[in-house]
This record gives C-alpha cells, sequence and structure tokens, in this order.
C-alpha cells in the first residue's frame, strides 16, 4: 500500500517527530511504499542541516537522511512555512539575500500542493502533530 | 472506517474528548505518546468506545498498566492498522 506521511512538529519539542520517523521506518519494513514526508508548519525545522542534538539522544535529522538515502525518499519541505521560520536552499538564500542556507541533503523545498498531491497519489495520509 | 491516533494526554488536552465526540460505530482509537495516559482513567472501560489500541512501548515508557480491554500492540501492528482503516485521523490539539 501506498502511505504519504504529513508531519507538522519540531523535533526534540515532542515526541511527534520521532513517532513519524519511527512509523516511517516500520511501513518500510512491512513492505509498503512511502510515497513522500510532506514537512510543514514547525515541521520544517526537521530539515535543517543545522541541529546539532547531544550525542546520548536521538538524531532525527540523519536517520531521516539515511532512510532517504536507502529509500529513495522524497522529503518535501513547505517553501512557505520555511522561510518564515529560516529553513533555506542555497538559491532561496540567495533570491531572499540572506547571509547563509540550512536545507539538509536530502530534502527539497516545494510548495503545499505537493500535500495536496501526495494525498491524491496516495492511499493513505497520516499526520503526526502536536 | 475511521483509525483515530490521539496523541495527547486527556489531563492536557481535549484531543480525546474532542476525538470521542466523532467516533463512529465501526472506527478504532489507537493512543500513542502521551495519548497512552488515557490508560489510566476511565476512559477504556467505556463500551461504546471499541476497539481501542495503544502502542505498548509508549505506555511502558510511561509505567502504565494496560488494562485488560485494550489491546497492546507494536509498531508492526500500528501499520497494519492504519492499512485497515481509512481515513486516519490524528488528533494533537
Amino acid at each position: 500500500m501506498k502511505f504519504s506521511l504529513a508531519v507538522y512538529s519540531a523535533p526534540h519539542s515532542s515526541q511527534s517527530a520521532a513517532s513519524a520517523l519511527r512509523f516511517a521506518r516500520a511501513l518500510l519494513a512491512e513492505g509498503h511504499e512511502l510515497h513522500r514526508v510532506f514537512f510543514y508548519c514547525d515541521g520544517v525545522h526537521n530539515g535543517s542541516a543545522l541541529a546539532a542534538p547531544p550525542q546520548d539522544e536521538p538524531d532525527l535529522l540523519g536517520a531521516w537522511q539515511a532512510l532517504q538515502a536507502e529509500h529513495g525518499l522524497d522529503l518535501v519541505v513547505c517553501i512557505a512555512a520555511a522561510q518564515r521560520r529560516g529553513v533555506l536552499s542555497e538559491s532561496e538564500a540567495r533570491r531572499l539575500e540572506r547571509p547563509a542556507a540550512n536545507l539538509a541533503e536530502g530534502f527539497e523545498l516545494a510548495g503545499l500542493g505537493q500535500l495536496a498531491d501526495a494525498v491524491a497519489q496516495s492511499d493513505r495520509l497520516v499526520t503526526f502533530g502536536g | 472506517m475511521s483509525l483515530h491516533i490521539v496523541s495527547k494526554s486527556p489531563f492536557s488536552s481535549t484531543a480525546l474528548a474532542d476525538c470521542l465526540a466523532a467516533f463512529s460505530e465501526g472506527d478504532a482509537l489507537l493512543l500513542i505518546e502521551d495519548g497512552v495516559y488515557a490508560l489510566s482513567g476511565r476512559m477504556s472501560e467505556s463500551p461504546a468506545v471499541r476497539p481501542v489500541y495503544c502502542l505498548e512501548s509508549d505506555a511502558r515508557a510511561r509505567g502504565l498498566e494496560i488494562p485488560g480491554a485494550v489491546e497492546a500492540i507494536d509498531d508492526a501492528r500500528w501499520v497494519a492498522l492504519c492499512t485497515e482503516h481509512n481515513p486516519i485521523v490524528s488528533w494533537f490539539k
């Protein structure tokens, strides 16, 4: 079955972002397809390359990137939500005249239409927030 | 029929109450994260809300007993529940 996930919560602010990763791993382990993970609202912070959690805490970013590399996942960060919160690709940083870019490798910026598309293309959408 | 996923404690959020107000026959309820604190209330005794599942690891991490009327599940069963129900409705406010 084809799944997509919507992640509304920032890493390390609640358990929710970790639950999304855990569910993604579980569905892939069960042989299902993960069509897209859409990071929205505070969830865009999951795509920041500058996160540096202590070594004895889960590294959500590294785990998402490893999963992305292994399964070729489509990790999409909402561009409008990301601009507001300072998660920028090289091209967005240039365009908006900001001093640095921090969108992590394996993630891409795109519009909210990609969430609507994920709903249309998938059998199930599971949302992680709060 | 819907799978309702509640991830906030009923002691700090109206997520569970809002979910139960929308719960229909044929739906299922899954408690995850702080939502498992509902296990310590009277919700799990209500015959109108069946079936009730909880993520066993989240309940164990919080030291909660899982009542007999609630089925403790692992991540693989969580995925399976999501294939058996549609839509999946998440309650976290």
